[in-house]
């Protein structure tokens, strides 16, 4: 079971993710609503994994995944995003995301996929 | 060609058999001694280990086969390539998604899509996968990246048990117009205006879709179980939802308050 930091622009999602992790017995150690919130709450709170979302204000997720890699390369960061938005795949692999979640998702997906990160 | 075991549905009984697979028919062998021809084949369903091959007519004869995995994979195939379907060659990925999480292995395979009368089938070297028409959740015309280069594709999400899977299919535009529009045409008893849920109503059902239960859903919008069940109701009236079980809150009549309180006293 894992620590980890949510960030998204939406408090429905944040909740919605927060439920889903919560369920999985993992611990959530903080929450974000943009990019320079995500990056600071990272350093403060050195979580083993991040759920990030793509499109936010101010800092994006991508460049807020460049951020926290630069800090520490061995960030465990999965990215979260609508559908239609799946060009920022590409990118956000590049960059050095570990997984990718399409939103609207399924709970018992997301567990694994969190699994699989935390392993990883 | 090849003989292979297997068992045929006769009368509700299985009876155990060998079907030969010849080029341009199969032939159930003894006791059964019957061939088909796979041209009078128009629709093939997978049901577990059991394969359901509907043959021309009205309605159309249904051959019930069972047999082991790799057997079956072989009558699929052979089933797929030469049955009356639409068929056009393809590259597909499936599943690209699934629940929402990213395949990051998938990759495009070449070969050939199928489209029978119930589903389409994607058949490649070493994949089959069958996409039922009932279980398919969205179609979209929509452009990817393949080898750095923006193409068209069409993304069809279906749902294979429980879990909304996405795949895409790629091929020539006019090829891909004539699969979408089929798809399109087929499922557009699905078709909405997009307006039919207010807000909440469209919260609710991302978390239904999320998997949360009505508990978790009143705690995480802070609704009352009356409006949730309002909410609930609407979805069902839509065809957007059906009820998978009714769960009952009871109180304690006097004889279970007395009951309880006689159970939670101390031994004396």
């Amino acid at each position: 079971m894992g620590r980890i930091l949510i960030v998204d622009d939406t408090l429905f999602m944040r909740t919605l993710i927060k439920n889903i992790l919560f369920s999985g017995g993992h611990d959530i150690v903080g929450e974000a609503a943009d990019g320079d919130e995500a990056v600071a709450k990272y350093k403060d709170l050195k979580p083993d994994l991040v759920t990030m979302d793509v499109v936010m204000p101010k800092v994006n997720g991508i460049e807020a995944l460049k951020q926290i890699r630069a800090i520490d390369p061995t960030a465990r960061v999965v990215m979260c995003t609508a559908v239609g938005q799946e060009q920022m795949v590409k990118l956000a692999i590049k960059t050095g995301a570990r997984g990718y979640i399409v939103k609207p998702f399924q709970a018992p997906k997301v567990l694994e996929e969190i699994k699989n990160v935390l392993g990883s | 060609m090849t003989e292979v075991p297997v068992k045929i549905e006769k009368n509700g009984q299985w009876v155990v058999s060998k079907i030969d697979i010849q080029k341009e028919a199969m032939n159930l062998q003894e006791p059964l001694n019957r061939q088909i021809p796979y041209k009078s084949i128009v629709d093939l369903v997978e049901k577990k280990n059991i394969l359901l091959v509907t043959l021309k007519g009205e309605p159309g004869e249904v051959v019930r086969i069972a047999s082991v995995e790799k057997v079956l994979q072989a009558l699929k195939r052979v089933i797929i390539m030469s049955c009356s379907a639409y068929r056009l060659t393809a590259y597909f990925m499936s599943p690209a998604v699934r629940g929402g999480v990213l395949v990051t292995n998938a990759q495009w395979e070449k070969g050939a899509i199928a489209v029978l009368k119930s589903g389409i089938w994607f058949v490649s070297q070493n994949k089959q996968v069958s996409v039922p028409l009932r279980e398919v959740a969205g179609i979209e015309l929509t452009k990817r990246e393949v080898q750095n280069k923006q193409v068209d594709v069409v993304k069809i999400d279906h749902l294979e048990d429980s879990e909304v899977v996405t795949s895409f299919v790629l091929c020539p535009l006019s090829t891909l117009n004539v699969l979408f529009n089929f798809l399109k045409d087929t499922t557009k008893d699905m078709d909405m205006a997009g307006n039919e849920l207010d807000a909440l109503g469209a919260q609710v059902g991302m978390l239904i879709y999320s998997g949360m239960d009505s508990h978790a859903i009143e705690n995480m919008l802070n609704v009352s179980h009356k409006d949730l069940d309002e909410i609930y109701d609407k979805l069902i009236q839509l065809g957007l939802a059906e009820v998978m079980f009714i769960r009952k809150e009871v109180q304690l009549t006097p004889k279970g308050v007395r009951y309880i309180s006689e159970a939670v006293k101390p031994p004396q």
